[in-house]
């Protein structure tokens, strides 16, 4: 396999990276990422591309990948940052689409990847704890921009199936990892944890190494379709949020989004709590049936929780002393 | 009918048993949809003088329960809040041996709910939907349905122990699954707590309606609890096709039959509502 990773800088192509040069089926690995973006070290090939340019992902598809013989593409995306502005997000959901295109017409590509979230389904009090891949989509005209850009991508790719090329798209958990665009990180970042009051849902978390096996597995196998990526943390929020060591404190839910908001605008902080409103009320999680069906995927990393110093700390000490 | 096998446990052994039943542990000691076996052992403590004193819960044939594999018990439902589905739930895992944890199947306004919703997942309710009631059946849980729904409690006084809508996706999982459907009559519910009226405008948190109770609390009728010997589907119907809606409507109208035989025969068998 000749594998083509874009979003390479991320924490997430970053471990895609280095499990596909861990892989002995792998002959190479061409990493694009930002010009400014520090290049990979060898043996992996970097191919620097803007991807909100139209010219850079056509030539990244029709130059460098015809110059590599690159036969699959894992495309993960730009770094997503919920709270970016809209026209980051907007630019993303436009690179997706170009670059399945050419992908689609290029004779030597047969395999396509798309790193989608699990945040594109719609999440109610009628939807089940389980979410399966035939859940019904987030259409809501009112969700917030970042979560239409995310269906609109994912949609975009599947249109593409049946066009000669083989497309899986991996509807992740949230990979709970600093510098991936985590709301939940930054959620859980803070010292004081502000949840709504009555409402404790499931939340289930994926680790960016059992994200990368997972793509990995998908850039290897035949399935096509969608397939759902769990992650091996199953948890309620109030035990996410002990986990990490953090002061928990219900509120009533109204007061919540303006109390992120005016958090967001003083400090910088990036949770946003219209993006996970409803995740925080009624819970969903993925069911990686399929995945483990198709792809012989099971999660088995667990997350490494964003904790304060002094915990650090102290399970340091309790290990060394155990 | 006999009387169930086993005994009605002590709290702190029913404690035990609850803590020690097996459980699909997603990793953090709930399960993926939410229960927490410590919980529902909590619960079971506070709830076992209401249910040995105040109800004084009459219950036979638990023993029709199988001990293991998936499994469908399909109850009547009346009463203004879902009493009786706690003194079920109860009645099941302190009759059960090996004890079993049964997962109540909620109406969909439920998950809506503050602190219900929250309460109800951690001792084991799931919202239902057909991909929750699926997985619970494909683990091999001990599912416990109401197909009025509602409806059930929503009903006149004067139509008590009548069942109304019947709903029948329980018949399809049935099939589907192999599953033993069990019917149960709990009798004592709708003269426990009868309705006196309902204002259907009032939806707060989705509700369908706020009820009107002819009582501040439950008054202590004397609850009966009876199981009927397990019902196989597909026995009368080889090459039962689940997809059918003849087939599962006829499914779900044997069991309704059972079910409606099962009451009268427990109310007829009762000396009063309150002895």
């Amino acid at each position: 396999m000749r594998a083509l990773v874009t979003g390479a800088a991320t924490p997430l192509g970053r471990a895609v990276i280095d499990a596909l040069v861990r892989d002995p089926d792998v002959e190479r690995v061409v990493a694009s990422a930002g010009a400014n973006d520090p290049p990979p070290p060898p043996p992996v090939i970097f191919e620097p591309a803007a991807l909100g340019h139209a010219r850079d992902v056509h030539d990244l598809v029709w130059r460098a990948t015809s110059r590599h013989h690159v036969d699959t593409v894992i495309h993960l995306g730009a770094p997503c940052d919920p709270s970016t502005d809209r026209r980051a997000s907007a630019a993303d959901v436009l690179a997706t689409r170009r670059l399945v295109h050419h992908c689609a017409e290029h004779p030597t590509i047969r395999r396509f990847v798309y790193r989608s979230f699990a945040e594109v389904y719609a999440l109610e009090h009628a939807a089940s704890d389980l979410l399966d891949e035939d859940a019904a989509l987030d259409f809501d005209p009112a969700a917030p921009a970042w979560l239409r850009d995310r269906v609109e991508a994912d949609l975009a790719v599947l249109g593409h199936a049946g066009d000669g090329l083989s497309i899986a798209v991996l509807r992740l958990a949230e990979v709970l990892a600093a510098d991936s665009g985590s709301q939940l990180w930054d959620y859980l970042s803070s010292r004081v944890c502000v949840r709504p009051l009555g409402f404790d849902p499931m939340l289930n978390v994926l680790s960016l190494d059992d994200a990368a096996a997972a793509l990995v597995l998908a850039a290897r196998s035949s399935a096509t379709g969608v397939l759902n990526i769990p992650g091996a943390d199953t948890l309620p929020l109030s035990r996410a949020i002990t986990e990490a060591g953090r002061v928990q404190l219900a509120l009533p839910g109204p007061v919540l989004g303006p109390l992120y908001g005016a958090r967001r605008w003083a400090t910088g902080f990036r949770f946003r709590y219209d993006l996970n409103l409803r995740r925080f009320h009624f819970g969903g999680l993925l069911d990686g049936g399929r995945a483990r069906q198709r792809l012989g995927y099971v999660p088995r990393q667990p997350v490494r929780w964003p904790r304060a110093w002094w915990r650090v700390l102290i399970d340091r000490l309790a290990t060394r002393a155990a | 009918m006999r009387r169930s096998a086993h005994p009605a446990k002590t709290a702190d052994a029913f404690a035990r048993v609850v803590r020690e039943a097996a459980f699909a542990d997603a990793g953090y000691g709930y399960d993926q949809f939410g229960f927490h076996p410590p919980s529902l052992a909590r619960a079971a403590e506070l709830g076992a003088p209401i249910y040995e004193r105040y109800f004084r819960v009459d219950s036979r044939g638990s023993d029709a329960i199988p001990a293991s594999g998936p499994a469908i018990v399909v109850a009547n439902h009346g009463g203004v809040l879902p009493v009786d589905a706690a003194m079920l739930c109860l009645d099941l895992v302190r009759n059960t041996e090996p004890p079993r944890v049964p997962r109540p199947v909620m109406d969909h306004f439920v998950p809506h709910l503050p602190f219900v919703s929250t309460w109800f997942a951690r001792l084991g309710g799931v919202s239902g939907t057909r991909a929750n009631v699926r997985a619970l059946l494909a683990r091999g849980e001990l599912v416990v349905v109401w197909p009025e729904g509602v409806a059930g409690p929503a009903k006149r006084f004067r139509d008590r122990y009548r069942i109304q809508r019947w709903c029948v996706g329980f018949a399809e999982l049935a099939l589907r699954y192999h599953a033993p459907v069990i019917p149960c009559a709990v009798i004592g519910s709708e003269e426990s707590w009868p309705l006196l009226g309902k204002l259907g405008k009032l939806h707060t948190f989705g509700i369908p309606y706020l009820p009107i109770a002819a009582s501040p609390v439950p008054l202590p009728a004397h609850y009966h609890i009876r199981y009927a010997q397990p019902m196989w589907l597909d026995d009368h119907l080889a090459g039962a096709d689940p997809d059918d809606p003849d087939v599962v409507a006829n499914a779900a109208t044997r069991v309704q039959v059972a079910l409606e035989q099962l009451i009268d025969d427990t109310r007829c068998a009762r000396r009063g509502v309150f002895r």
